[in-house]
């Protein structure tokens, strides 16, 4: 213990990231399935931590000391079951409870069973998004109001798709007992669009707050760290989706105006763009293009790097970038590809160009009412001169666009042509 | 120089804790850490109080668990050391307890023998 004297400050997050290691650890020790009373169990140790340290001291070893006692917690569950007869197979030995001196445990087996838990997360019996809201929660040690606030849900929507989770793990529980990575390893894919949403979920969001759009890209950078370090993670697609993460991460601030609103690319301070991040990027991406495998990874991660790599908005080199788009689609068809290509090619070849490539497309009814659809035809026509058609387009992506920030650049735009016509 | 007793009375309602998150507990750990800075020359060590416990009384009855009907738990204690009730009070009303949680002071006789 510390002391006498006051309890010092804890390090920032320190209560969340603990969460998420304790969880993926007594999860090994006592089975997957048992996930929820684990959770409780680490909720219960914090709460002790919070009633006893400020007043006896922080123990000098803050993670054994809360290892202990959730460890312990989960124990005297069990017991309690066992006595009344539910829950627990009573062949099943259970261990002994556990002093400081045997709560320690190694580091390297610490990312091993987060790790095994992201794999788990991945259980193809589990719907994507429920997938995701239970990564934030087990290996982020988010709270459900948090991933609400952080995904743009209602808490109750959040809780469903935990429930939905958790019900999956039990239903499956034999052959998820103790996984090894190993055998989990053909989930991968799985497990890299994950990580993949978590960090657009953050980039992308409408979320207004900085900081908390931060936090999720910050969290996908660490899971995707945590997997590139394992032999089973190690990968070119997943060295690509670091690339794609870093170079995307360096550009984030300089989004953002002084005031809040959101720039365009051609708008942003490029010295603002953070050089270390895109080294680091560019290091993964020379990583990522071992061997023959090409994925969206790639693609994304060669487009971002491209920006990051031109001096200025007009030296961008747009036929790689269009070319970039073209392979986007091949690997993962989507029609937003298309829409980015022909912003790419707008600026290669002219609107025309751009305009002959969008209007040879059949847009789905949901591209129809995205409003970054409509911006970008306001944009082309604008650029062609067709006041007319710009200013129908840009009103109706105005009507649909998601965050103020995005409404306030349209709004610019629409001004621009009334001013210039 | 006065002892003073301080003991931290939560209604049973809001007891055991409900969940919160672990950054919504960080929270409440750094508000009780900053209130025992701020006043560390005077506070004492105190400490938590498990839940249950036993009641025993005159005549021999003994019940598990003092608070069976309580409608409040006492959760843990600190003792001041201070000059006076007054200082003791100011003290403990910038303690982070919640709306209805309240902190029960008493004053050590402290009878010389």
């Amino acid at each position: 213990m510390t002391g006498p004297g006051p309890a010092p400050a804890l390090p920032e997050h320190y209560f969340r990231r603990e969460f998420g290691r304790l969880v993926p650890v007594l999860s090994r020790r006592f089975g997957v399935h048992r996930v929820e009373l684990c959770e409780d169990a680490v909720q219960t140790a914090l709460l002790r931590a919070v009633q006893s340290w400020p007043q006896r001291g922080v123990p000098d070893d803050k993670s054994a000391w809360l290892y202990r006692v959730a460890f312990n917690e989960v124990l005297g569950a069990l017991r309690r079951d066992r006595r009344s007869d539910v829950g627990v197979d009573d062949a099943e030995q259970l261990p002994a409870e556990t002093s400081t001196d045997e709560a320690v445990y190694l580091e390297h087996e610490v990312q091993d069973d987060q790790l095994r838990m992201l794999f788990v997360c991945a259980n193809p019996q589990i719907p994507r998004e429920s997938q995701i809201v239970f990564a934030l929660k087990i290996l982020c040690g988010f709270g459900v109001e948090e991933i609400a606030l952080r995904l743009f849900q209602s808490p109750e929507a959040i809780y469903k798709r935990l429930q939905r989770a958790r019900s999956a793990l039990r239903e499956h529980m034999q052959e998820l007992e103790q996984p090894g990575i190993e055998e989990l390893a053909n989930r991968l894919p799985g497990v890299l669009e994950i990580v993949y949403l978590l960090f657009t979920e953050g980039y992308s969001s409408a979320q207004p707050d900085r900081v908390i759009r931060h936090e999720l890209c910050e969290e996908a950078i660490r899971l995707g760290r945590l997997l590139d370090e394992h032999p089973v993670g190690a990968v070119p697609e997943t060295a690509a989706l670091l690339a794609l993460m870093y170079l995307d991460a360096a550009r984030f601030d300089s989004r953002i105006d002084g005031a809040g609103g959101l720039l365009l690319l051609e708008e942003q301070d490029r010295s603002l763009w953070d050089r270390d991040l895109i080294q680091t990027g560019l290091t993964y991406l020379q990583r990522s293009a071992r061997g023959e495998t090409f994925t969206r990874y790639h693609a994304e991660a060669g487009i971002a790097a491209e920006h990051c790599l031109a001096p200025t908005y007009e030296r961008t080199r747009w036929q790689e970038i269009a070319r970039l788009y073209q392979l986007l689609q091949r690997v993962a068809p989507s029609p937003i590809a298309t829409l980015n290509r022909a912003i790419a090619i707008a600026e290669w070849q002219g609107p025309d160009a751009a305009l002959a490539v969008l209007e040879a497309i059949k847009p789905p009814p949901w591209l129809l009412g995205y409003y970054l659809w409509d911006a970008t035809l306001g944009e082309l026509y604008r650029r062609r001169g067709d006041v007319e058609r710009a200013t129908v387009h840009l009103t109706r992506a105005l009507e649909a666009a998601p965050t103020h920030a995005e409404q306030a650049l349209l709004r610019r735009r629409l001004d621009a042509i009334a001013r210039s016509s | 120089m006065s002892k003073f007793l301080c003991l931290f009375r939560f209604p049973t309602s809001a007891w055991p804790a409900k969940p919160s998150s672990p950054e919504e507990m960080q929270k409440a750990y750094a508000a009780w850490q900053a209130w025992m800075k701020k006043f560390e020359k005077e506070l004492l060590p105190g400490d938590g109080l498990k839940t249950g416990g036993a009641l025993v009384k005159g005549g021999g009855t003994v019940s598990d668990g003092p608070y069976i009907e309580a409608k409040e738990v006492i959760a843990s204690y600190s003792m001041l050391e201070t000059t006076s009730l007054a200082r003791a009070i100011e003290i403990i009303k910038e303690c982070p307890i919640g709306a209805g949680d309240s902190v029960e002071i008493r004053e050590l006789a402290g009878y010389s023998m």
